[in-house]
């Protein structure tokens, strides 16, 4: 066993991808190492011929895991946009995995990111002694994705500056990489794609330009539909998190959770659940991501301010604080939601009252 | 046994691709009689399908004389297969003729039903009129069954997947393969084989003999079904003994079987003879009428209907032309253009490829309606399936609507409403009439009832004559005028319904559903109530409740809660339930609340006195309303709130301020201080004229009869300087015009004494009376400006 906390996709599913491999018969596109449809499969989960378990990577719809994969496959950009939350960069790490069996060549965009980190950065010592050259460049993932004919994941795409995010236009157009210090450019191999992943929820972020975006297909990974779904995600992340935080998980956990999913899905989706009235949507994104952290925060008070027991006196004041994110606006939402929906029902009353006292 | 040749084409309701095969296949066939499952006694108008003026889609009507809503409705779509089919034996001159059971017999069927109400052999039925409260409703229940109408039969209750099989076989075969569209499997799976033309019907044949075995074995086959069928073979057989060449039998793919299978005469008229009478000839009127693409589709109700109408339509149109994707992904980008998305040519090249290797990933030979539309998303509408959805309902479901010949038979709405006229003894005159209802008569509510719904129709026989105070009495006056064009602009409405009823139900519906604004949906509302168009009034409701929640405008909202409020107590009176209206009040009366307080802040004075005067209106109709006290309140809580905030608009403090005062939740003393603080003198004259205006307008009745307010007003009134109070003029006159001539002699009479009362401190100086006359002489020239005067 080695001591790295968590392995790339490749390694950890290393005998997935060898039995889907060998049972593979497809067409491959140039330089992938499963054909699509074996892609396909990987992601969804499903058993191959020789009986091997394929678990899923993913757990919603096909058809937009069938138009990413399929869109790899014509050699456009792909890129996944969904609020924080939604498995962006999960699905990308494992199509990256499971096409070219390499999911590190990664680039993790943020407003510092520069175009030396895009493109290629100089070795100076070199480019001192020997002047420009080839061997003064010093690649980036983005470079030797594009020399080896593998994937190269972009991260959080419009975290980055607009300027440097449109170095990516004639990689994506045109397949190279121009060096003007050297009159040369790089020529992208067969088998180069890039899968980048964004926000689309974020304020403050830069905006993909028009030509940009264009380069990219897009596909939408949507919060969970189904609310067991969600529910069933949230218990089996808090107890992962209550394990390594070492915060004991209280019996009555399950029932609060369904109850914040509830909340959470009324808001998010803008109507009650049994689809009788419509509600209003406060500015934020209340993703499944963040209703863990509302519970994670709830357990880790009841741990060490309560008495074993989660009440909604714990989770009320973090569930506020989750939905009201812009002062005004939202919490008229909360109000009007809290009065017309929640004061009706007995279960929630708790939630009514401590809600309205931190509000 | 029979003469001629029999040949059955199963075919897919609305398929353009059984219709491609049906063609060719006639055409190689060359029959001399063409059979179509349709009712076998409306076969003489099949030969006008084929007019020249005809443009589909138009649809079969046959209604019951008596009772135009019972009614039945076969709709054909340019690429149906029954359509083509007979058009192309009329233009080869063969004969042709519809097989199916005679609509005087179904009708006959949905009249009995109609009629037996607690009939128990009919689950569906009785369960929807069970619902029902009175008769009317009855029938309504019964029209939205006509509604559903289908080449399949609708008159049991079946299992949903046994309902979808027998509807649409073919598509319910495409499901299990995991294809959302019927359409698209008979394309990948028998078109592309290519194998001949009679193979695939063939083909097609066994496998619904298959899925007929199949729920044979569970004893689940329909009994309306073998009873059509019997009534099929018997027709084929009497054609094939009496043709002379080929019989081509077009029916829907789950009868082909049944109709090929060898069953005795015998057996089949003993099945025929549960059948109720048929209705007479006289009974039953059948026509044309247009019909349009949206209805076509599965999810305007229409059982047979298909997923996607304008996809359909593509298909049939383009099938020759290898183009025919690409096409497609032109008018998804024109669409997509006209509603101000930038759409670039090669994007839409990019979506034509996704679209390819998108049915390659799923094993399918060609891109279908599926691939189209995931490409269509990632590609040119940026992942964002709402830019898809905007221009969704365009693009599939279109807004084309046939045309019928000028020679087709009577229209069923104005034949209905000759039927009306003639019962309620309402002649249509061309000369202005007036006329008085008592709506507690059931004939002067059914004229009521009648004139409104024309109304909603578009042909304003009748108006109103006094709108307003008439409402909620029960007398009602019109006045009525029939012009000619009323006649036409009647038959236009065809498209929503055969009776006026049904069709008044139906366009209100459709209007309300994309009506957006609370105020005219709660009127709406109140107009479908006034009309008896309960199915327009849910909907209305409904689309209420929905937009109540999204609307973020607190005057929207406010302004919603009068009409409403007017509609629960109109529901009430007439002891109707409405549903959740009672709930939506409540709804939108805390909604308010919360509003108010916050919108109140920081307006201009048009704002102010728009929200002054919602305001004043929700506060009179919650009042009337009789909600509990948890909801009133909030609602005196947010007053107050919006009371005691500096920041609200003055306009709206001052109503506000009155309204409390007179529901005592302030009390004398605190009116005072408020008075007195709104109209002190550091408070700019305009404010406190704001003020003013808003507690006063439309109540300055009140000063003559509280001395309190009186006082604090004349204080203020009395402390103003000149040129504002010159000023403001305007504003006092206004406010003050609303008392009479006695009022204002009463006002001043009250103020008057209210002077004589005070008791001055000033001693007088008896010294200084004799002085006074001069002093008098030299004021009087003062006035009349003599500058000579000095001191």
């Amino acid at each position: 066993m080695s001591n790295i906390v968590r392995q790339p996709a490749e390694v950890i599913y290393q005998a997935e991808l060898d039995a889907l491999k060998a049972e593979d018969t497809g067409t491959k596109p140039f330089n992938w190492s499963l054909s699509p449809k074996a892609v396909v499969k990987y992601m969804m989960g499903g058993v191959t011929a020789d009986g091997v378990e394929i678990s899923a990577k993913y757990i919603g719809k096909r058809r937009l895991i069938e138009t990413a994969v399929a869109t790899l496959a014509t050699d456009r950009a792909l890129l996944l946009l969904g609020v924080p939350g939604t498995a962006k960069s999960w699905v990308s790490e494992h199509l990256a995995a499971a096409i070219c069996g390499v999911s590190t060549q990664i680039i993790q965009c943020t407003a510092g990111t520069d175009e030396n980190q895009i493109r290629y950065g100089w070795n100076y010592a070199q480019l001192l002694a020997k002047g420009p050259s080839k061997e003064a460049l010093v690649p980036t993932p983005l470079y030797r994705a594009m020399e080896n004919g593998t994937l190269c994941r972009l991260e959080e795409l419009t975290r980055m500056g607009s300027d440097v995010q449109d170095t990516l236009i004639t990689v994506l157009s045109e397949n190279m990489l121009p060096v003007p210090e050297l009159n040369d450019a790089i020529y992208a191999q067969r088998g180069f794609n890039v899968i980048a992943t964004a926000n689309n929820r974020d304020k403050g972020v830069n905006e993909l330009s028009s030509a940009l975006k264009r380069r990219f297909n897009v596909v939408v990974l949507p919060l969970p539909d189904d609310i067991n779904e969600e529910v069933s995600i949230i218990v089996k992340r808090v107890a992962e998190m209550g394990s390594k935080l070492e915060l004991p998980l209280p019996q009555n956990a399950n029932e609060e959770i369904e109850k914040v999913v509830t909340i959470f899905r009324e808001l998010r989706g803008g109507e009650t659940l049994d689809g009788k009235m419509t509600l209003k949507s406060p500015t934020g994104n209340l993703s499944t991501a963040e209703a863990i952290a509302v519970m994670v925060g709830g357990l880790s008070q009841a741990n060490w301010f309560g008495e074993g027991a989660l009440t909604a006196e714990d989770i009320g004041s973090n569930l506020v604080g989750a939905i009201v994110k812009d002062p005004v606006q939202d919490k008229a939402v909360l109000e009007e939601y809290l009065e017309t929906v929640l004061k009706k029902r007995k279960a929630y009353s708790e939630y009514y009252h401590i809600m309205n006292e931190v509000l | 046994m029979s003469q001629a040749d029999v040949h059955y084409f199963g075919i897919r309701h609305h398929g353009p691709g059984s219709s491609k095969r049906l063609v060719a296949e006639l055409e190689a066939l060359q029959p001399s009689v063409v059979l179509i499952e349709g009712p076998s006694d409306c076969s003489e108008l099949l030969p006008l399908l084929a007019h020249h003026q005809m443009k589909p889609p138009v649809a079969l009507l046959a209604y019951a004389a008596e009772n135009s809503a019972v009614s039945l409705y076969y709709p054909f779509a340019e690429y149906s297969p029954e359509y083509q089919a007979c058009v192309w034996a009329i233009q080869n001159n063969a004969d042709v003729a519809f097989i199916d059971l005679p609509v005087s017999v179904q009708l006959a069927q949905m009249l009995q039903s109609a009629e037996s109400q607690s009939s128990e052999e009919d689950a569906h039925e009785s369960e929807s009129m069970t619902d029902a409260l009175d008769s009317e409703s009855a029938i309504e229940s019964e029209s939205q069954n006509a509604q559903v109408s289908s080449f399949s039969d609708r008159t049991e209750a079946v299992s949903s997947t046994q309902h979808d099989i027998r509807h649409d076989p073919i598509g319910a075969l495409a499901q299990l393969a995991g294809y959302e569209d019927g359409e698209g499997w008979w394309n990948d799976l028998i078109e592309q084989n290519r194998d001949d033309n009679a193979q695939i019907f063939e083909t097609v044949n066994s496998a619904m003999a298959a899925l007929r075995d199949h729920l044979a074995d569970r004893d689940e086959l329909s009994e309306q079904d073998l009873v059509r069928e019997a009534h099929m073979r018997i027709e084929i057989n009497k054609c094939a003994k009496a043709a002379i060449g080929n019989v081509a039998v077009v029916c829907g793919a789950w009868h082909a079987p049944a109709l090929k299978a060898q069953h005795t005469l015998k057996s089949d008229r003993e099945q025929l003879k549960q059948l109720p009478k048929k209705l007479t000839k006289q009974k039953i009127k059948s026509t044309w009428i247009p019909w349009t693409t949206p209805r076509l589709a599965t999810r305007s109700g229409y059982g047979a209907g298909v997923l996607a109408p304008m996809w359909y339509q593509h298909l049939w149109s383009e099938q020759n032309n290898h183009q025919f994707l690409e096409l497609w992904f032109a008018n998804i980008s024109v669409l997509l253009r006209e509603q101000g998305h930038v759409v670039s040519t090669a994007s839409v090249i990019e979506a034509v490829r996704l679209s390819q290797s998108l049915a390659i990933i799923r094993n399918r030979p060609a891109p279908g309606f599926e691939e189209v539309r995931e490409a269509a998303i990632a590609c040119l509408c940026f992942g964002e399936v709402l830019q898809w959805q905007q221009i969704e309902s365009a693009l599939l479901l279109g807004h084309g609507v046939g045309v019928i010949p000028d020679d087709a038979p009577m229209m069923p709405l104005l034949e209905d409403l000759q039927q009306q006229q003639k019962r309620l003894k309402l002649k249509p005159e061309a000369l202005e009439k007036e006329l008085s209802i008592d709506l507690r008569s059931e004939a002067g509510l059914a004229k009521s009832i009648l004139l409104h719904r024309l109304n909603v129709l578009g042909v304003p026989w009748g108006k109103i004559a006094d709108t307003g105070s008439s409402r909620g009495t029960f007398r009602e006056r019109w006045v009525i005028r029939w012009q000619p064009e009323y006649s036409v602009q009647l038959v236009e409405n065809l498209v929503y319904g055969t009776t006026i009823e049904q069709a008044a139900n139906d366009k209100l519906s459709e209007a309300l559903s994309v009506e957006k604004r609370l105020k005219i949906l709660a009127e709406t509302v109140q107009m479908s109530l006034e009309a008896h168009l309960n199915k327009a009034a849910d909907t209305g409701l409904k689309q209420l409740s929905d937009r109540a929640a999204q609307t973020s405008d607190a005057l929207e909202l406010i302004e919603s809660l009068a009409p409403l409020v007017n509609v629960q107590r109109y529901g009430t009176a007439r002891s109707m339930s409405l549903g959740h209206i009672h709930d939506l009040v409540r709804r939108l009366a805390i909604q308010s609340s919360l509003a108010i307080p916050y919108a109140c802040r920081n307006l201009n004075d048009e704002e102010a006195w728009h929200y002054r005067e919602a305001i004043a209106k929700a506060h009179q109709a919650l009042i009337l309303a009789e909600l509990d006290d948890s909801v009133m309140d909030e609602w005196w809580r947010a007053l107050k709130q919006t009371l005691d905030n500096p920041q609200s608009a003055l306009l709206v403090s001052g109503l506000i301020a009155r309204i409390l005062y007179r529901a005592e939740k302030i009390s004398e003393a605190q009116l005072t201080m408020l008075l007195q603080r709104s109209f002190s003198p550091a408070v700019a004259v305009g404010d406190s004229a704001r003020f003013f205006e808003g507690f006063f307008t439309d109540a300055i009745d009140q000063l003559l009869f509280d001395p309190v307010l009186r006082k604090a007003v004349e204080a203020w009134l009395i402390n103003i300087e000149e040129s504002a109070f010159i000023e403001f003029l305007p504003l006092f006159r206004r406010v003050f015009s609303a008392l009479d001539a006695h009022e204002r002699k009463r006002m001043i009479d009250a103020v008057m004494s209210g002077r004589s009362n005070v008791t001055t401190q000033v001693q007088l100086n008896k010294e200084m009376l004799e002085h006074w006359p001069r002093q008098l002489s030299r004021i009087g020239l003062l006035l009349q400006r003599d500058k000579t005067w000095t001191q």
